[in-house]
């Protein structure tokens, strides 16, 4: 097999796009739980929403940036292939980051929005329409519920998309199972819910109970199906044709062993949602009393983004490896 | 009544190549041949041969497999190709449009038979193409020209006066990695 033709910016943008579809996921979820008629975790809402329209911009960029021709990638929007995930994958991606950058938008106080305008400046802001300078004066929190609701599909259209992506080629048996798209959503969601406990903890308002409950809980359900798809996606493999079996021996005796049982199915995986459970067991035992040790809850936030970026690492990489001879 | 089924056949040609391994002694002039015809640029090919080496001294075999685009009848390729760079003659030539390729890579992993490369110089996917200028031109490819031995036959599957034609009518053959589901059509001898 020749060498790799996807290489670190493609496994850096599969775990930044993943990160924003779950981050988007989570502070939807967050804002459309409702609580006395007003979202019931809004303080993780917010976060999820100030912080989804980042990882995935970047991400594209770096899309953009492997290309061979970068100049070029617009063709790929005034070409439509709808046989090929890759263009459906850009257009998923292109309403995402407008979506998520519409959703932070609607999660910015009226004087935040305010202020963030006067920046503009005076030559630019005198020119903007009055027809959409009402538009950006517009009470956009009444929106958050709805675009929670919209975002819902889109975002976990681009987290299946990555995996997707991978798995929608033939050629590579080590992709071409019909586990690996669930399993890329899985560990997204479960990464953009990471990253709100750990910015939630690092946030100077003391997190609350409740909050870390949803979290956790999510987390814990998302890891646990994560887990569910990765047995059976090995267990299944084994028990198939040549091919498939030849190319998890990538993960299974090949190169890839230390990295994926150590790194992603142990320090990415197994210790995390270790400590969740410990962490939880109060709640899940019902005695007890839940209390939240930030640095606990920090590390194993910080694995669970680790384990995400291991298992697109792993993918990207013992993939292509792969093949029929 | 003859030139009426030269045209009818010409109508729905598909362009196949039939390679007898056997034959080869992996002299490389195909290689070589395909190289100075499209240029291809250095550490990159759009043919080569595979070489295996099997049995125990002193029962020794040594077997030459001559690969390179397999012109599949539903070529993944084209399939992933966000863009439509990657294209298919109607008769059968895979080929990529150089002015649309944005060099994604994609095609280069969706090939099962790795026949396709990032070229160096246009940051464009190339490959090969069965050498579509010369077909035009009512040619041969210019592997196929330059064999010594023979090993590969050019033609359209649908001409039954063919060479290509009649090889595939009398003789065992097989194609490689049939379970892609690519339909490749490359037919090797047996």
């Amino acid at each position: 097999m020749r060498e790799p033709v996807w290489e670190f910016l493609i496994v850096n943008y599969l775990f930044l796009g993943g990160l924003s579809a779950g981050l988007y996921f989570a502070s939807a979820l967050a804002t459309w739980i409702q609580e006395d008629g007003r979202s019931a975790y809004p303080r993780i809402a917010r976060w999820g929403a100030l912080l989804a329209p980042w990882p995935v911009s970047l991400g594209s960029a770096l899309l953009i940036l492997d290309l061979g021709k970068p100049f070029r990638f617009w063709k790929i929007f005034f070409h439509f292939r709808w046989r090929s995930p890759m263009s459906i994958g850009s257009w998923l991606l292109l309403a995402f980051t407008f979506l998520s950058i519409a959703y932070l938008w609607a999660w910015l106080d009226q004087e935040e929005r305010y202020s963030l305008q006067a920046r503009i400046p005076e030559k630019l802001r005198t020119r903007i329409p009055a027809r959409v300078q009402r538009w950006l004066d517009l009470d956009a929190s009444a929106w958050r519920r709805n675009l929670a609701m919209v975002g819902f599909p889109i975002a976990v259209g681009v987290g299946i998309y990555t995996g997707v992506l991978l798995g929608a080629v033939q050629a590579r048996p080590f992709w071409n199972t019909n586990l690996v798209a669930q399993m890329f959503l899985f560990s997204a969601l479960s990464s953009g819910t990471a990253a709100l406990v750990v910015a939630r903890l690092l946030d100077r308002e003391p997190v609350e109970l409740k909050e870390m409950r949803f979290l956790y809980s999510m987390d814990i359900t998302l890891i646990v199906l994560e887990l569910f798809i990765v047995l059976p996606y090995l267990i299944h493999g084994e028990l198939s044709s040549l091919a498939v079996k030849q190319a998890l021996a990538q993960v299974l005796g090949g190169p890839f062993t230390i990295v994926f049982w150590m790194l992603f199915m142990g320090v990415g995986l197994l210790l995390p949602l270790t400590i969740e459970l410990f962490e939880f067991k109060p709640v899940i035992l019902g005695k007890g009393t839940f209390h939240i040790q930030p640095r606990w809850a920090l590390t194993a936030g910080g694995l669970v983004l680790f384990g995400g970026y291991m298992l697109r690492y792993i993918f990207v990489f013992a993939g292509q490896a792969t093949g029929f001879r | 009544m003859a030139t009426k089924t030269l045209k009818s056949s010409k109508a729905i040609r598909r362009f196949a190549m039939v390679i007898d391994a056997k034959k080869c002694i992996n002299c490389k002039a195909c290689v070589v041949a395909c190289k100075a015809e499209n240029q291809v640029p250095l550490g990159v090919f759009r043919n080569w041969i595979d070489e295996e080496a099997s049995g125990e001294y002193p029962n020794l075999r040594m077997s030459f497999d001559p690969e390179q685009c397999h012109h599949c009848a539903d070529p993944s390729c084209v399939r992933v190709c966000p863009t439509g760079a990657s294209w298919q003659r109607k008769d059968g030539i895979v080929l990529v449009n150089d002015d649309d390729c944005i060099g994604c890579k994609y095609c280069i992993i969706a090939c099962p038979y790795n026949a396709r490369y990032h070229n160096p110089e246009t940051h464009t996917v190339g490959k090969c193409t069965f050498c579509s200028h010369r077909v035009d031109r009512g040619e041969v490819p210019a592997c196929v020209e330059t064999c010594p031995s023979k090993v590969r036959v050019f033609g359209d599957l649908h001409d039954p006066k063919s060479h290509l034609h009649q090889l595939l009518a009398t003789r065992r053959y097989e194609v490689k990695n049939p379970q892609t589901g690519n339909g490749p059509q490359l037919y090797y001898l047996l």
